[in-house]
């Protein structure tokens, strides 16, 4: 045997194939389509009757009936309760469950194929025959109703909210999640009035995928599906998306938040565009993973963050392009001025042969892993169906991705990542934040947390305010769950410049970029865990030798708080 | 009851290298993705008293770089490729594994070997590591709501050190480990002959064999670390503890008792009455507490499967103002009434179907083989349990079930940890 060569990683061995059937369909004469795949591997079976109309077709004044729709189906039917069905479904050792989507409603089955066809009739029957008891409906909308103040807790649910009024306009995708009183107003009547007029066969589609007997499948598919009454397909005439012709900023104001929420987007394409493997390849290249450029730029080497990332939303009418990061509040213009060098570089520069193959190896290697369960593959085989695209997509989905080259990626740089028209969405400390966007926004708003316009003035006034000195040491004392925790700060502040060290019980950080506005500082400290730099984010207001404040960082659920003296 | 099921086995091939590493291929060509997995016999069982930590500092240490895999290239790597990579460590082991392309089996292997046969265990490496490990227990166990309650409720029911400490350990500890110390424990516990490598997915055999001849086989091998004592005496350590968590938002509890080791036929009964208990919608406590009374936002339970004695666990997080005391009265009630009655028949036939379809859906995945294989590898020396295991579950009778939870569940001895908020609310 050879010597192994040791010092640099081996060549792979040749690719193996990846064949993947075609799939069999068949449309009922009430215009089911049945869709069937044949996953011999295991004795296993997964069902999926979706239907193509989802959250986006509801009208305006029943915003959230159909997740409730989705929730309250195995809750009880004309035939069991909601323990029964549990019972029923569990003791096969089965699954069954609804979700939606913007688009689509999918009741999804799953078990041994020796159960495939109880499956299919326990799909049936709370296909058919829901109940949505009162009782289990008031817990499910309790429920909803906390789960949403909860979300609205959260910056980035904030930030998407925004984000999709601004990439969609009127078009219903601009809706992110019902409000509170919309969950108020469902009832029975209407979760009944909209299961009759979505449940129709001729706006559906039957997949399995298995191990089963296609004939016995189809006559029990016929015997259970084929008298469905055909219905009225839901009208689609949505208003288009707005087209933005300048960078329009919106700073969602949330005081005392140590970091900044940043999100661009702006409107791309819609799923089945046949630009999707080339703009997969691009953002691939440009910020969808951990060896992408934007994360590679804005975490690697500037330290801003602990993730920045790029990434393409395509949907079945229309989809959008977003670059998302959050970082410490100081470093959002310079943040700002990283994303821009990047969107405006993968549109004027090839890529280099490395980048482009690194990124084509990546999507052609994990799509077979995306194969390897029935649950995986039943996905794949689903998104090809219901958004419509060609029968061999699957097929060919690897020699599409190869195919790719660096002038399509240019060129689709170029058409769906528009810098110059892209909306700017920063939740965060609106005071700190205004600042830093003017020279990258040609307008901005500053909103509340639930979506009213507040009065720019009194942000600009907090702006100009005159900077006290930072200079000296000041030493802190930090609230650590109930525990006091001595903190010494030690900051140099020249020319609007503040730089610095801190030094706690876990290390020293040091400070190169803080900044003082008025009385209000901002730093972060960047200490050296684990080859990556973990920042601590300081914000704190000056009042002559006392300053008090919050600590934080990305790994802290909740800020710190803190005061303390300058003793020097 | 339910069908009869007749589950095609795996294909397995078991050898070992000259310098002990044992090797199992698990070869399936279904898709082209190849899993390595590389499980080493060392987990927190292994740590002597004032080195607690150190098995888990390992596992961060690994990724630190090589001979010839500079630091953080590893996930490059592997990334790169179009893969999946992690490492975990548990009182039992410590593994890595990663799922790739088949054509990268190649790239797996020389990683996987590269760090095994040259760790870069530098003083530089074991400052930051030691710091990750410190930002990490921050993050995961005391500044996480509920965070600490495994670690307490350990204490609580082992009385052997081996069993009883944490798997993050004590920082103080790691603050004494010096470079040496960390040589030596890389040089006893991640010698070739302290591991089990798995290849599951698609693959030549014999390609396979001559890629980890080339990349392992000569890594020497080392004397083997010294056996262990986990053995228990019957009575847990502790009965109750209170515990004041300044993040949980509500009062809580966890119940623990102290059961036998893997794979006993007390220990199938007592998982198969614990999936009884709270294992999905139409579990017993479920179906009393998350809706009959709606007095519980949580339910949980569990089993941690260890060589040594193992426990099992219900906790519950209460909604306000309910009685922790009457929800533990019905869990109490609902384990007397298995005792006394043993499992429905209908609850057998649940718990069949289920073991069936679990063990099927573990088979889909390269990965999930990769590491039950290693597992049975290491834990029992013979891989082919995998083929067998479904079928031990299978027998176990209502009345085994009725006899071991009323044996081990049905008792004052047990452990019970009171979690309440000590916060700033």
């Amino acid at each position: 045997m050879t010597q192994p060569v040791r010092n640099t990683a081996p060549s792979p061995l040749p690719p193996m194939p990846f064949n993947i059937a075609q799939a069999k369909t068949v449309t009922l004469e009430n215009g089911l389509k049945i869709v069937m795949f044949a996953d011999k591997r295991l004795p296993l079976v997964s069902y999926r009757l979706a239907f193509l109309a989802g959250d986006a077709n509801e009208p305006t004044d029943k915003i959230g009936v159909t997740s409730a729709v989705a929730a309250m189906m195995t809750e009880g039917t004309d035939n069991y309760s909601s323990r029964e069905l549990a019972e029923k479904i569990e003791r096969l050792g089965a699954a069954v469950s609804a979700a939606t989507t913007e688009d689509f409603f999918i009741v999804a089955g799953s078990s041994l194929s020796m159960y495939a066809s109880d499956v299919l009739s326990l799909i049936a029957e709370v296909i058919f025959r829901p109940t949505f008891p009162e009782d289990e409906l008031d817990l499910y909308k309790r429920n909803a109703i906390e789960n949403l103040k909860f979300q609205r807790s959260q910056p980035n649910f904030l930030a998407g909210e925004q984000v999709a009024k601004a990439v969609y306009g009127e078009h219903p995708y601009s809706i992110v999640s019902p409000s509170p009183s919309d969950i108020e107003n469902l009832n029975r009547e209407s979760l009944r009035d909209f299961h009759q007029k979505l449940f129709i066969p001729n706006n559906a589609i039957l997949v399995v995928v298995g191990d089963i007997e296609e004939n016995e499948f189809l006559d029990q598919a016929r015997d259970l599906f084929g008298g469905w009454n055909r219905g009225l397909t839901p009208s689609v005439k949505f208003s288009e998306p707005p087209r933005r012709e300048k960078r329009e900023t919106i700073i969602v104001d949330r005081p005392g938040s140590a970091q900044a929420n940043i999100v661009l987007a702006n409107i791309a394409f819609s799923r089945n565009n046949p630009d999707f493997f080339a703009a997969t390849v691009m953002n691939q290249i440009l910020g969808a993973g951990a060896s992408s450029r934007v994360f590679m730029n804005l975490r690697e080497e500037k330290g801003y963050t602990y993730g920045a990332y790029t990434r393409l939303d395509p949907k079945r009418l229309a989809g959008d392009f977003e670059a998302t990061t959050e970082v410490r509040t100081a470093v959002t213009g310079d943040s700002l001025r990283e994303f821009f060098y990047e969107l405006n570089r993968i549109r004027d520069e090839k890529a280099s042969d490395d980048e482009l193959a690194d990124a084509k190896n990546f999507l052609t290697g994990v799509f077979p892993i995306r194969a390897e369960t029935q649950e995986g593959l039943t996905n794949l085989i689903v998104n090809q169906q219901l958004y419509g695209l060609p029968s061999d997509y699957l097929q060919t989905y690897r020699d599409n991705i190869e195919k790719i080259t660096a002038d399509d990626v240019v060129r689709v740089a170029n058409k769906y990542v528009q810098p110059d028209d892209i909306t700017i969405v920063i939740v965060g400390d609106a005071g700190e934040i205004l600042p830093q966007v003017r020279e990258y926004a040609d307008s901005i708003r500053i909103i509340d947390t639930e979506g009213h316009p507040l009065d720019m003035a009194s942000f600009e006034q907090q702006a100009d305010e005159p900077s006290v000195d930072a200079s000296g040491t000041w030493e802190l004392s930090l609230d650590f769950q109930g525990q006091k925790v001595p903190v010494s700060l030690e900051l140099q502040h020249d020319d609007g410049k503040l730089t610095g060290k801190i030094e706690t019980v876990i290390g020293t950080g040091v400070i190169e970029n803080g900044s003082i506005r008025g009385k209000k500082l901002t730093a972060a400290a960047i200490t050296e865990i684990q080859g990556q730099s973990v920042e601590f984010s300081i914000s704190g207001t000056i009042d002559a030798d006392s300053i008090e404040g919050t600590l934080s960082a990305p790994i802290i659920p909740d800020s710190l708080a803190f005061e303390g003296k300058r003793v020097s | 009851m339910s069908q009869t099921f007749n589950l095609p086995p795996l294909e397995l091939e078991e050898y070992s290298l000259e310098n002990g590493l044992r090797v199992v291929l698990n070869r399936d060509d279904s898709v082209p993705v190849v899993a390595v997995a590389v499980y080493y016999d060392v987990g927190s069982r292994n740590e002597r008293e004032g080195r607690t930590g150190f098995a888990h500092l390992f596992e961060h240490m690994m990724f630190q770089g090589s001979e010839n895999v500079k630091k953080a290239e590893h996930f490059q790597y592997i990334m790169k490729a179009g893969g999946t990579m992690n490492g975990t460590t548990s009182s039992e082991r410590t593994n890595y594994f990663e799922t790739l392309p088949a054509s990268q089996l190649p790239l797996a292997l020389w990683l996987e070997s590269d760090r095994m046969r040259s760790l870069a265990v530098t003083q530089e490496n074991l400052d930051n590591q030691r710091e990750a490990v410190k930002e990490e227990k921050r993050l995961r166990y005391d500044n996480q709501p509920y965070g600490q309650i495994f670690d307490l409720i350990n204490e609580m029911i082992y009385k052997n050190f081996a069993n009883s400490h944490s798997t993050i350990g004590s920082m103080e500890h790691l603050d004494d480990a010096t470079v040496e110390d960390v040589q030596e424990f890389f040089r006893i516990y991640y010698a070739p002959n302290n591991a089990v490598l798995t290849i599951s997915g698609s693959f030549e055999p014999e390609t396979a064999k001559q890629l980890v001849e080339t990349y392992f086989g000569d890594i020497p091998n080392q004397t083997k670390p010294a056996s262990i004592d986990v053995a228990e005496p019957g009575e847990v350590a502790e009965n109750y503890r209170e515990w004041e968590d300044p993040l949980a938002p509500f009062p809580a509890f966890l119940v623990g008792w102290k059961i036998p080791k893997r794979r006993s036929s007390e220990f199938y009964a007592l998982y198969l009455g614990g999936k009884l208990l709270y294992d999905g919608d139409s579990s017993r406590l479920y179906q009393k507490l998350v809706k009959g009374e709606e007095s519980v936002i949580q339910l949980f339970g569990f089993t941690d499967e260890r060589r040594g004695p193992s426990s099992i666990f219900v906790g519950a997080i209460p909604k306000p103002d309910k009685d922790l005391s009457r929800i533990r009265d019905v869990i109490m009630k609902e384990i007397a009434d298995i005792a006394t009655n043993g499992p429905t028949a209908d609850e057998m036939q649940k718990l069949h179907n289920q073991l069936i379809n679990d063990s099927v859906r573990m088979r889909q995945s390269s990965m999930s083989r990769a590491q039950q294989i290693a597992e049975f590898a290491l834990y029992d020396g013979d891989p082919t349990l995998i083929n067998s295991e479904l079928e031990d579950l299978l027998n176990v009778t209502p009345d085994q079930i009725r006899g071991a939870v009323n044996k081990f569940l049905n008792t004052e001895n047990r452990s019970l940890l009171d979690v309440r908020p000590a916060g700033k609310g």
